[in-house]
């Protein structure tokens, strides 16, 4: 979140990998064995080590903390109420989505997202209630990480950093920016604006919780190795969002103008 | 979403058209994201173990050497869908439908295939008994899971998208919903296996259940010296524990 002001923002880069390095990383198998040494090229997780300890380390405080929030929210909070809330901080992420829709390109999902933001604002009561989607603008995704994988950039290793999860130097470099672009972040000062930011994010982790309830725990349950299949699972999604945009050709020419030459 | 419509897909005549625009989840969290990412997937991977089942042979005699059609595997996904909604969204107590998808599993999806893909390259590696304890094995977790969540996924319903051909068979997409939930893209990978259609991958919102088995079964495997008897064991425990 904006919500993690300057600091805070840095730190999660930082820190994994300064651990990283008096950590020490994972030891590829010898060369002469082919099979295991490709496979291990393949996982491309040099930070391994330090990754697992840092996927404990999140696991712990989500047992301790987080789910049993999320719990408590579902429980205390009626259905309606959650999805307003749900509704109200995609509504403020959506600058930022805006910006990022711009910078891939992607004018009609650009276009998209803006007539979400005018029509959920108004309409949508401060973006409580979610009116564009019903009137043909569905919500997407568009973060700074998809942006720069858009412009070529590749993800690099895994990363497994603290707090934020599963990610990638790209992604964790996306992150930092989307935060620090983030315009909600941008005015005021003072306590009233902090604890605001704060309380969006905190709200955020436990709205993001509240929605896979019933989900990670059969992940845990039935995973051999829960870290390598999160992993796993991670990169697949990412690259999978990566490929719908790049995919995405929808565009705001008009229907009488000749075809475009691309695809 | 809109990436499902745009008109440059001529390539796919046998497409069928029921278009998808699932409106994705509204959310668009906070930078918390990485988190609600993973939501996602995990979202995703139950839609895959819940529903990753399926396979009519009735669906489509489909010809024999030539290809699958995208017709016949949208038409035999269409069947397997319906069979799994009617059993999941029935009255019967839930053993009875246990058993009922364990059937569907059985019918419609190629386990052994599957299975040996995820074993990925240790396959090679393994005894005889070891894969023969293996494939027993894998098919009962599989079952497992996907029996595990037929209580949740009460009022699940499905449209089916387009089928798209592959290098290893026809992905047929469809757009999975259910009460309280956003609703989920699952593409389905079908193959003929001995004559008939039989499902080979699920793929939820971008993650492919086999993949993801596999690289669990891999990195499992790497921690224990690549010694297959352990991850036999690890499986036994599996479904000892489940049974």
């Amino acid at each position: 979140m904006r919500a993690a002001r300057k600091p805070p923002l840095i730190a999660p880069l930082i820190v994994p990998l300064a651990i990283a390095f008096l950590a020490g990383c994972a030891t590829a198998p010898p060369a002469s064995h082919k099979e295991a040494r490709a496979a291990f090229e393949q996982t491309n997780d040099p930070l391994e080590p330090t990754n697992r300890v840092f996927y404990k380390v999140n696991d712990a405080l989500d047992t301790a903390i987080l789910r049993p929030v999320a719990v408590a929210y579902t429980h205390v909070v009626p259905a309606p109420a959650r999805e307003g809330v749900h509704n109200i901080l995609g509504n403020l992420a959506t600058p930022v989505t805006l910006a990022n829709d711009m910078l891939q390109g992607k004018s009609r999902r650009a276009g998209t997202t803006f007539m979400r933001f005018l029509i959920n604002t108004t309409l949508g009561g401060l973006g409580t209630v979610d009116v564009a989607r019903r009137l043909g603008y569905p919500a997407h995704d568009a973060d700074f990480g998809e942006t720069m994988a858009i412009w070529g950039i590749p993800e690099g290793p895994f990363l497994f950093l603290p707090v934020f999860g599963p990610s990638d130097p790209r992604d964790a470099l996306g992150q930092g920016v989307d935060i620090a672009g983030d315009p909600l972040g941008w005015f005021g000062l003072g306590t009233a604006v902090t604890v605001l930011d704060w309380s969006r994010a905190g709200i955020g982790g436990i709205d993001a919780r509240s929605q896979v309830l019933g989900e990670l725990g059969p992940i845990k349950r039935t995973a051999l190795d829960p870290y390598a299949t999160f992993r796993s699972l991670y990169r697949q999604h990412r690259r999978a969002e990566i490929a719908k945009i790049q995919a995405d050709h929808g565009h705001t020419v008009p229907a009488w103008f000749p075809a475009p030459a691309a695809q | 979403m809109t990436n499902l419509r745009y008109p440059s897909d001529p390539a796919h005549p046998a497409a069928v058209t029921t278009h998808l625009s699932p409106s994705r989840s509204p959310s668009k969290a906070m930078p918390m994201p990485r988190r609600r990412d993973l939501l996602t997937h995990a979202t995703a991977f139950l839609s895959l173990a819940t529903l990753g089942v399926a396979g009519r042979a009735n669906a489509t005699p489909a010809a024999q050497a030539a290809p699958l059609a995208g017709a016949d595997a949208a038409q035999f996904i269409r069947a397997t869908g319906a069979e799994i909604v009617q059993v999941i969204n029935g009255p019967d107590p839930e053993p009875v439908k246990t058993k009922a998808m364990q059937a569907i599993v059985d019918q419609r999806v190629d386990v052994a295939g599957i299975g040996k893909f995820c074993l990925g390259r240790f396959w090679r590696v393994a005894s005889p008994a070891e894969r023969a304890e293996y494939e027993s094995l894998f098919r009962q977790v599989l079952v497992l899971n996907v029996t595990a969540k037929v209580g949740a996924y009460k009022g699940v319903a499905f449209a089916i998208g387009r089928a798209v051909p592959r290098e290893e068979g026809v992905m047929v997409a469809t757009t999975v919903t259910r009460p309280q939930n956003a609703p989920a893209e699952v593409d389905w990978l079908v193959r003929e296996v001995g004559g008939a259609p039989r499902i080979i991958d699920v793929v939820a919102e971008g993650t492919s259940l086999r993949v993801t088995q596999r690289s669990d079964y891999a990195s499992f495997l790497s921690r224990h010296d690549d010694n297959v008897a352990a991850l036999i064991s690890a499986l036994k425990q599996q479904v000892a524990q489940a049974g």
